[in-house]
């Protein structure tokens, strides 16, 4: 057995991949839905007060999946990905790998490879499903837009599980590893605030399927953000294995 | 940009307005119902849950909100170690010892012997006055070394540098065989709880043969390691379900499987019964002469029964280190029980004569307790002195030739000297 089918083992006889699918999917079924039917159910909720919204537009719809995804989702996704990062966590499990393995990047890549796909493909399938919630509701979404977005997304998250893995090189303890990835990834958009590096920010790609689809904006201005996120996670894998090298168990 | 289904406006029933929007609703609740079904046949063919009663479960994934409930149950409730499925559940079964004496014999491998197969020379790891100071350590090739102290001595810091997983402050590690050929066996081993006991063998075992042997022969090499540690019949248990001693087993069984040429084992029998530690140590006499074990140990005993070279460590230095025997014979004064039938005070005054008999005293009426000056000279001695005298002996067995008595003497000696050379209290 290999490190890579011990990854897709792990993702699929846990709740792992169970959990990250779900948690997408129903984002990408309900947040639609709640889009669309927001003016009902405010006007329920308000005894007869008269509320009046703007139509939901398509672009509404996605923004508000992307902006739930961006929470709940990373949440999930970050939880999973620590938890079988931080294989230092148990000295037992630690011995085990570390003792028989020639480097530290041969633990890290399957585990940041398994992740960053399984959740490229649960963000796939939360956008699939808006799209199709959207479409039965609202209105079509531009195919170009949502896919290019797509795209921003998955580098986002890959970039997202780049951090857990410097975390869990940082912190033994799965929660702990977490909270710093999620303190970070929170933290970033603090950043964007300043003028001159908000293009640059990985953290703009996070609303970037939104802006494409809504057409405010076009793939190129996403491309310095995109560059740094992949840099700055090809940087973190680095920095973990350097680190996950001098720790002693 | 239109909606595929038409937009509508002043419905007459409260939700005749939520009609037009169900092929959209539909999978939201296909998605969150599913969620809710799988959790719960999960929670009903599970022989046990986590955290909570599996009533208690139920009411979770039914009554907390969809799918809170059941996303609660996946990560705080639902039992990894593969008892709700088709696992085998048998309690395994140890194998003979002979049987796995030599299923050891067969997955050891014969190796020229050098003289050396570790050295370690002024090895120092300070955590604050406590940890391992100045340390060397000789240990021949193909011999089962046991590594002796007391709780916080500083073993598990030693193996832990010797195995590379510790760095030491100063001094160095020499070993004689390919770092790829040593293997390292935890005192609490730890695997990831939703693999199989054979699962795992076959990824330690893809881990340290990159050149992965065609499959019927590793998935023999598996079977062969795992009946080597008496785990055959737990071969498609998951781990999550084995009991501490076997997962110490499966440790061992990890460490073997590469068919490693220095084994370095950390309190290996802690965690197993009388039954499973003699089995155990059976297997590690084995491996004498085939490859080199060092093994650590507070059992004293098991110690005296494996090893041939032995290391004592004391706060962190080492107090002694040579062979077994040489240790009790250097810090024990030998001495026997001897039974004798009739009147035992004819005995003790021919024994008292003798030269190399250091004392005699009357330990019960028909029994004597000698001290000799050598182990030789008594064991040579004693019957020629029984015979001499007429008299006819019941029983004559060493008293307290053992090697806590030694390590007693040893650690008592250092108290209030500092020695030199090979053995340095």
């Amino acid at each position: 057995m290999s490190l890579w089918r011990l990854e897709w083992l792990r993702l699929v006889r846990t709740p792992r991949a169970l959990s990250l699918g779900a948690v997408y999917l129903a984002i990408g079924l309900i947040e639609p839905v709640a889009t669309r039917y927001v003016s009902t159910i405010v006007g329920h909720a308000s005894h007869g007060a008269v509320i009046r919204l703007p139509k939901p537009t398509p672009a509404d719809a996605l923004s508000s999946y992307v902006s739930e995804a961006a929470l709940v989702g990373l949440i999930v996704l970050v939880a999973v990905a620590a938890s079988a990062l931080g294989f230092d966590s148990s000295p037992g499990l630690a011995a085990f790998f570390r003792t028989r393995v020639r480097s530290m990047w041969q633990l890290v890549a399957p585990r940041f490879v398994a992740y960053a796909a399984a959740g490229a493909l649960a963000y796939l399938t939360g956008t699939l499903a808006a799209w199709y919630e959207t479409r039965l509701l609202i209105g079509s979404l531009p195919a170009a837009g949502l896919f290019a977005g797509v795209l921003c997304g998955v580098v986002y998250l890959a970039f997202a599980v780049a951090v857990t893995a410097l975390a869990t090189s940082l912190a033994r303890n799965t929660v702990a590893s977490a909270g710093i990835t999620l303190a970070i990834l929170l933290a970033l958009p603090l950043l964007a605030d300043i003028h001159v590096i908000a293009n640059w920010v990985p953290s703009a790609l996070v609303g970037a399927p939104a802006d494409l689809v809504a057409g405010t904006q076009h793939l190129s201005h996403f491309l310095p953000a995109l560059a740094v996120a992949a840099v700055a996670a090809a940087a973190a894998l680095a920095l973990a294995v350097v680190q996950l090298r001098a720790r002693e168990i | 940009m239109t909606a595929l289904w038409p937009q509508t406006s002043g419905p007459s029933h409260p939700l005749a307005h939520l009609l037009p929007a169900l092929p959209a609703l539909i999978p939201v609740l296909v998605l969150l119902l599913g969620l809710d079904v799988y959790c719960l046949v999960n929670l009903v063919r599970a022989k046990s849950v986590r955290n909570a009663p599996k009533l208690a479960w139920a009411i979770v994934i039914l009554c907390v909100s969809a799918p809170l409930g059941a996303i609660l149950y996946l990560f705080f409730g639902m039992d990894r170690s593969g008892s709700s499925g088709g696992a085998v559940t048998r309690p395994p079964r140890a194998a003979a010892p002979t049987a796995r004496v030599q299923a050891a014999q067969a997955v050891v491998r014969t190796a020229g012997l050098a003289q050396l197969a570790l050295t370690a020379t002024g090895l120092t790891r300070d955590y604050g006055g406590t940890g391992l100071f100045d340390v060397d350590l000789a240990v021949p090739r193909g011999s089962i070394y046991g590594l002796v102290g007391l709780n916080g001595a500083g073993k598990t810091t030693l193996l832990s540098i010797i195995a590379g997983t510790r760095h030491a402050d100063r001094g160095s590690v020499s070993v004689a065989v390919d770092r790829r050929q040593i293997a390292v066996c935890p005192d609490v081993p730890d695997f990831d709880s939703w693999l199989t006991a054979a699962e795992v063998l076959d990824l330690a075992r893809s881990l340290v043969a990159p050149a992965t042997p065609p499959a019927v022969r590793g998935a023999a090499e598996v079977t062969t390691a795992l009946r080597t540690v008496g785990l055959a019949d737990a071969a498609n248990r998951r781990v999550g379900g084995l009991s501490r001693g076997m997962l110490q087993r499966l440790g061992l069984a990890c460490a073997l499987v590469g068919d490693p040429e220095l084994l370095i084992l950390d309190e290996p029998m802690s965690a197993l019964d009388p039954a499973g530690r003699a089995d155990m140590l059976s297997l590690v006499a084995a491996m004498r002469g085939t490859r080199t074990v060092i093994f650590s140990s507070h059992i004293l005993a098991d110690v005296q029964r494996v090893a041939d070279q032995v290391g004592i460590l004391r706060d962190g230095r080492l107090l002694y280190e040579g062979s077994t025997r040489e240790l009790m014979d250097t810090y024990l004064t030998p001495s026997w029980l001897l039974r004798v039938a009739g009147n035992a005070e004819p005995v003790a005054a021919a024994l008292a004569a003798q030269s190399w008999v250091t004392k005699v005293e009357r330990a019960e009426p028909d029994m004597l307790k000698v001290q000799a000056t050598s182990i030789e000279d008594g064991e040579r001695g004693i019957p020629a002195v029984i015979s001499g005298c007429g008299a006819r002996q019941v029983s004559c067995e060493p008293a307290a030739a053992d090697l806590e008595s030694a390590f007693l003497a040893l650690t008592a000696a250092s108290e209030t000297a500092v020695m030199t050379g090979r053995a340095r209290p």
